[in-house]
C-alpha cells in the first residue's frame, strides 16, 4: 500500500512519519510514535478516551487520520507535565481522587485542558456540559467535575 | 496538598496510582510491546446459531503480513481438550463441550471461528475479510421461553436439551403456614434484562513463548494473574509454574476480566507454534458483541404479607439466561437463594430456579453478581406497600432486623449480626425529610410536575459474619507477603489485582501505620504470578477485609521479625526494642537507634544473626476474614419524571452506607459513586438488545449500549456509618459492589412512586422513556 509523509509537532517537538492513507491518528501516535498515554475505549468516536488537542481543538484521534494532522500542532496527555512536574489540573484532580482505573483519563484531561483555556472560570453545569462527550465507567463523574473545578479555582486565585 | 495524618488509615490520603496514571505513564495491557511481536485477530461468526459446513483460509493465508491462520481443528489439537475455566465457576452444574475456537457450529454471533496472526492488526483484519465461511443456519434459541420448548434445537447437543438445571424447590421455615396466615398474598412477575460490564478498556492479552526455556509469558487485563495461569497452563498442557502472568494498569472489568478466555488461550497456542510474541486486542465490537453480558433474569414472586405490612414469607421462582457458553449463569441462583431475604425478618421462603441456554454472549459476573436479589425483594417491598397504602419505608422498618431484636438469623441461615439496615434507613428518611417530600409531591402533582421518591436497603457479604469459622469463605484465605528492602523501605506482595480500586494506595496506609514508617516508603507490589501469593485476585468485594486485614497482620508480623532481629544486634529484649520514625531502638537508649535500612544490610551479612533470622528480611501472613461482617447501606433517589416526553432526571441521590471502618473515605465514595451510577445507567439507558428472530446482536456500538455521562448522573451525597466493629482488629469491608446493587432498585422505587398518580406498577428494571410512556398509558404496551 501507498504510504504517505506526514510532519507534524507533538507536544511542541517536530515529529515525522510515512503511514498508510487509512492509519489513524491515534495508531499514529500510539503505535509510531510509542505515546501509549493516550487510550482507545472504543474507536468509533464514542468515548473520548482518544482526544488530544489538534490546534487547540479536541478531536477525537480515533476518528482523524494521521495524514489529516499533517502540519498541525498536536497535544497529549504526556504533553501536560513534559519535565514529570504535573500541572495544576493533573495536581487538582489528584487531589479530587478525579480517577480510579485511570483509561478514561486522557481524553478527559485533554477535553478539559480545552475546556479551561477557552472558559477559566466554569461553572458546574458548563463543566459537566462540556464532559458529556467522554466516558468513565469507573468514578460516576463527581470526582472529576470536583477536579475541574478545583483547578479553576486554584487558577483563580492565582491571577 | 499531600494530607498529613497522625494514622494513614481513615484519610483521604492521595492515591499511589495516580502520578503515573494522570500523565499518561500507566502502563495498560495495549501500551505492551515486545521485539517480534505479532497482532491476532479473529473471524467470527456473523450469526448467532449454525452449522460451519466449510472453511477456507488459503487466500488469507496468501494474504501480506500474515504469518498463520488457524481454524478451530487445527488449534484443538495444540490443546489439551477439556471445560477450562467454565467449571470452575459452574457451581456444579453441567459444563457443555466445546472448543477454543468454534468447530463444528456457532452458537452465538461473535463466536470466534478462525484466527488470523499478522504483522500488524490492520493486515490481520484485512485477511479476516478473506476466510471464507458457510454456515447452515438452525433456529436460533433467543428467549428462555424458547429454551424450554423441547422443540428448540439443542445448542450444545451433549447437553441434549437447553434447559441447563432445574433445581429442586428448596423450602426454609414454614412456607405453606406462612401463605395461611397471611391477610393477602401480593404477587408480581419481574424482570431483569440484559447488562454489559463495558469496562472503558476492552479485554486484551500479548502472550509470548520462549522456545529455549518453554516458559510462557503472558501480559493480560486481569483481575487475577492466578486463574489465568491456571487456565491457561491446562489449556497448553504446561505445567504451571512454567507460566508467567503480569498484569500492570487495568482499565476497569467489574467481573469481567476474570481468568483466561477462549481468545487467550488461541493466542497463547499461536505464540506457542510460531515462538514469536502474540498479542490480541479486543475492540468495542467485539466487546459489546462477545465478551459476556450480565444480570439477565426473571423472577415470579408471591409475597404473603399481613395487613399491618408484616412480610411473612416468599415463594420465589428465578429463570436465568445463561447465554450461549458457560459463564457465572449456573453459579448465581444459589446465592440470589441464599441472600434473598437480606436485613428482613421474613420468616418463610421457598425457591426455585431454571438455568437456559440460549444463542446469546455468556452470563458473566458484573458487579454485585447476585444483585437480583436485592431488585426483587425492594421491588416487592414497594409494590406490598402500595397495595396496602402504606409509606414503603414503614414496610420496611417494619420487616428489617434490628441490632437489639431476635431473629438475628436469615431464614436461610446466615447470621444478621452487626446489620445497620434500620439505621441506615432512618438515616436517608431524615436526610430527604419525607414528609416535607411528600408535600412538595403534592403541590407539584397540581401543576402537571410528577416528582418521586424510591428507597431501598440491601446487605452484602463482603465477606459476611463469619461466625468464628474463619476460612475467609469461598475463596479461601488470604495470602500476603512483607519484605524490608535494603533501603529500608518495606515492599508488600499482594495477590490482588486492582483494577481502578487503588488498592496500592489503601494496602500501603494500613501497613504504614501498622508497621510505623512513612506511606512513601510502603510499595505494593502487583501483578505478577511469580512474584505475588497465590490468590483468587479481586473480585467479591473481598479485597478491604481480606487484604486489608492481610497486609495488618503481615505488617505486624513484619515487625515482630524486626524486633527479633534487634534484640540480636543489640543483645536485648524484643519487648525492649522500639521501632519508630524508619529505625529501632533500645527502649530508652535513643543512641542504640539503627535505620531500618542498616538492619536489613545487617541481616544478610554472614555471621550476624542465627540462621533462622538470617537473610532477607520477609515475612509471610495469612487472613481468613477474622470475624468478617457485613457490608451494606440504604439509598434514597429523588426523580422528576416528563410525562411528555418519558425522560426521567435524577434530581437528588441519597446514600448512608455502612462499610465499617474506612481505610480512604475518598476511595470508598469513589466506589460508591461510580456503582451508583452504573446502577442509575442500568436503569435508564443500558440495555443488550438481541432481535429474537434471527438473534442479530443490536447494542454493537456505544451508540446503541448508551453509557451515562456527566449530565445524567447527580451529586451523591454520601453518609458513612461506621458501626459495629465484630474483629479486635479488622473492621475494613468491602464496598465495591453495593452501589450497583442497590441503585437499581432505588431508582424504580422512585419513579413508581412519581408515576402513582397513573397507578403505574413497576415490573421491569429497564425503564426508558419508551417504556416510561408505555406505564402511564400514553402509547401502547409493546
Ligand atoms: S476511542 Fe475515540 S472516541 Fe472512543
Ligand atoms: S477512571 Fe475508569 S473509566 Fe474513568
Amino acid at each position: 500500500m501507498t504510504c504517505f509523509d506526514v510532519e507534524l509537532t507533538v507536544n511542541g517537538a517536530p515529529r515525522r512519519g510515512s503511514v498508510e492513507a487509512r492509519r489513524t491518528l491515534a495508531d499514529f501516535l500510539r503505535e509510531d510514535l510509542g505515546l501509549t498515554g493516550t487510550h482507545l475505549g472504543c474507536e468509533h468516536g464514542v468515548c473520548g478516551a482518544c482526544t488530544v488537542l489538534v490546534d487547540g481543538e479536541p478531536a477525537r484521534s480515533c476518528l482523524m487520520l494521521a495524514v489529516q494532522a499533517r502540519g498541525a500542532d498536536v497535544r497529549t496527555v504526556e504533553g501536560l507535565a513534559p519535565d514529570g512536574e504535573m500541572n495544576r489540573l493533573q495536581e487538582a484532580m489528584w487531589d479530587s481522587h478525579g480517577f480510579q482505573c485511570g483509561f478514561c483519563t486522557p481524553g478527559f484531561l485533554m477535553q478539559i485542558t480545552a475546556l479551561l483555556a477557552e472558559n477559566p472560570g466554569p461553572t458546574e453545569a458548563e463543566v459537566r456540559e462540556a464532559l458529556s462527550g467522554n466516558i468513565c465507567r469507573c468514578t460516576g463523574y463527581e470526582s472529576i467535575v470536583n477536579g475541574v473545578l478545583l483547578a479553576a479555582d486554584a487558577a483563580g486565585s492565582d491571577e | 496538598m499531600q494530607h498529613i495524618a497522625e494514622r494513614y488509615t481513615g484519610a483521604s490520603v492521595r492515591r499511589s496510582e495516580d502520578p503515573r496514571i494522570l500523565t499518561g505513564s500507566g502502563r495498560y495491557v495495549d501500551d505492551v510491546r515486545l521485539p517480534g511481536m505479532l497482532h491476532a485477530a479473529f473471524v467470527r461468526s456473523p450469526v448467532a446459531h449454525a452449522r460451519i459446513t466449510r472453511i477456507d483460509v488459503r487466500e488469507a493465508a496468501k494474504a501480506p503480513g500474515v504469518v498463520l491462520v488457524l481454524t478451530g481443528e487445527e488449534l484443538e489439537r495444540s490443546l489439551v481438550p477439556g471445560p477450562g475455566i467454565a467449571a470452575m465457576f459452574s457451581g456444579g452444574a453441567p459444563v457443555p463441550a466445546f472448543t477454543t475456537l468454534a468447530t463444528g457450529k456457532v452458537r452465538v454471533v461473535g463466536d470466534p471461528v478462525v484466527l488470523v496472526v499478522a504483522e500488524s492488526r490492520y493486515l490481520a483484519e484485512d485477511a479476516c475479510e478473506l476466510v471464507e465461511v458457510d454456515y447452515e443456519e438452525l433456529p436460533a434459541v433467543m428467549t428462555p421461553q424458547a429454551a424450554r420448548d423441547p422443540a428448540s434445537p439443542a445448542i450444545f447437543e451433549d447437553l441434549g436439551s437447553n434447559v441447563l438445571v432445574r433445581s429442586p424447590v428448596a423450602v426454609f421455615g414454614d412456607v405453606d403456614g406462612a401463605f395461611a396466615r397471611a391477610d393477602r398474598i401480593v404477587r408480581a412477575d419481574l424482570r431483569q434484562h440484559r447488562h454489559q460490564n463495558a469496562p472503558m478498556e476492552c479485554r486484551g492479552v500479548v502472550c509470548s513463548f520462549d522456545p529455549e526455556s518453554g516458559e510462557l509469558t503472558v501480559h493480560s487485563a486481569t483481575q487475577g494473574v492466578h486463574i489465568v495461569r491456571t487456565t491457561l497452563s491446562t489449556a497448553l498442557g504446561l505445567p504451571p509454574e512454567k507460566v508467567r502472568v503480569l498484569a500492570g494498569d487495568i482499565g476497569g472489568s467489574f467481573g469481567l476480566k476474570l481468568g483466561a478466555y477462549r481468545e487467550d488461550v488461541a493466542c497463547a497456542a499461536a505464540s506457542r507454534q510460531l515462538s514469536r510474541p502474540v498479542r490480541w486486542m479486543e475492540d468495542r465490537l467485539e466487546n459489546l458483541t462477545f465478551s459476556g453480558q450480565a444480570r439477565e433474569e426473571s423472577f415470579e414472586v408471591a409475597a404473603a404479607v399481613t395487613n399491618e405490612g408484616e412480610i411473612l414469607g416468599l415463594r420465589v421462582k428465578m429463570t436465568i439466561d445463561t447465554g450461549a457458553y458457560p459463564g457465572m449463569g449456573t453459579m448465581l441462583p444459589e446465592l440470589v437463594k441464599t441472600m434473598i431475604p437480606g436485613p428482613y425478618k421474613i420468616g418463610a421462603l421457598s425457591f426455585e430456579w431454571t438455568a437456559v441456554v440460549t444463542n446469546k454472549a455468556a452470563y458473566v459476573a458484573y458487579r454485585g453478581p447476585w444483585a437480583s436479589e436485592t431488585w426483587v425483594r425492594e421491588r416487592m417491598v414497594d409494590l406490598i406497600a402500595m397495595e396496602l397504602g402504606m409509606e414503603p419505608i414503614q414496610v420496611r422498618l417494619r420487616n428489617v432486623a434490628t441490632r437489639e431484636t431476635p431473629p438475628r438469623r436469615m431464614v436461610t441461615g446466615r447470621s444478621l449480626a452487626g446489620v445497620t439496615a434500620k439505621e441506615s434507613l432512618e438515616a436517608i428518611a431524615s436526610t430527604v425529610d419525607l414528609p416535607s417530600f411528600r408535600r412538595l409531591q403534592a403541590g407539584a402533582r397540581e401543576h402537571g410536575r410528577y416528582l418521586g421518591l424510591g428507597m431501598a436497603t440491601y446487605i452484602e457479604p463482603a465477606p459476611g459474619p463469619l461466625e468464628g469459622k474463619g476460612g475467609g469463605g469461598i475463596m479461601g484465605p488470604e495470602q500476603i507477603r512483607l519484605r524490608l528492602a535494603e533501603d529500608g523501605t518495606v515492599t508488600l506482595f499482594t495477590s490482588q489485582m486492582p483494577h481502578g480500586q487503588s488498592h496500592q494506595t489503601t494496602f500501603a496506609q494500613i501497613a504504614a501505620d501498622e508497621f510505623g514508617v512513612p506511606i512513601e516508603q510502603v510499595r505494593v507490589v502487583v501483578g505478577d504470578s511469580d512474584l505475588v501469593p497465590m490468590g483468587f485476585g479481586t473480585g467479591g468485594s473481598r479485597a478491604a477485609t481480606m487484604a486489608g486485614g492481610a497486609s495488618l497482620h503481615g505488617a505486624r508480623a513484619l515487625k515482630a521479625r524486626v524486633k527479633e532481629i534487634a534484640s540480636h544486634l543489640f543483645e536485648a529484649g524484643a519487648e525492649d526494642i522500639e521501632l519508630s520514625g524508619g529505625s529501632v531502638a533500645v527502649r530508652g537508649v535513643p543512641a542504640s537507634a539503627m535505620s531500618l535500612a542498616e538492619l536489613a544490610r545487617a541481616a544478610r551479612s554472614p555471621g550476624r544473626l542465627p540462621p533462622s533470622l538470617a537473610g532477607d528480611v520477609e515475612v509471610t501472613a495469612a487472613f481468613d476474614g477474622g470475624e468478617g461482617g457485613w457490608s451494606g447501606g440504604s439509598h434514597a433517589a429523588i426523580v422528576e419524571v416528563d410525562v411528555e416526553t418519558g425522560q426521567v432526571r435524577v434530581e437528588r441521590y441519597v446514600v448512608a452506607e455502612d462499610c465499617g471502618i474506612l481505610i480512604n473515605p475518598a476511595i470508598v465514595e469513589g466506589q460508591v459513586r461510580g456503582g451508583v451510577a452504573q446502577g442509575i445507567g442500568a436503569v435508564l439507558l443500558e440495555r443488550s438488545v438481541y432481535d429474537e428472530e434471527t438473534g442479530q446482536y443490536l447494542s454493537s456500538t456505544f451508540m446503541d449500549y448508551v453509557l451515562a455521562t456527566a449530565c445524567e448522573i447527580p451529586r451523591i451525597e454520601i453518609e458513612h456509618l461506621e458501626t459495629v466493629p465484630l474483629d479486635a482488629d479488622v473492621n475494613f469491608r468491602g464496598v465495591g459492589e453495593g452501589g450497583m446493587i442497590i441503585a437499581p432498585p432505588t431508582l424504580c422505587n422512585a419513579i413508581e412512586d412519581a408515576l402513582s398518580p397513573f397507578g403505574a406498577r413497576v415490573l421491569e428494571q429497564h425503564l426508558p422513556p419508551a417504556r416510561i410512556l408505555e406505564l402511564i398509558g400514553a402509547i401502547p404496551a409493546g
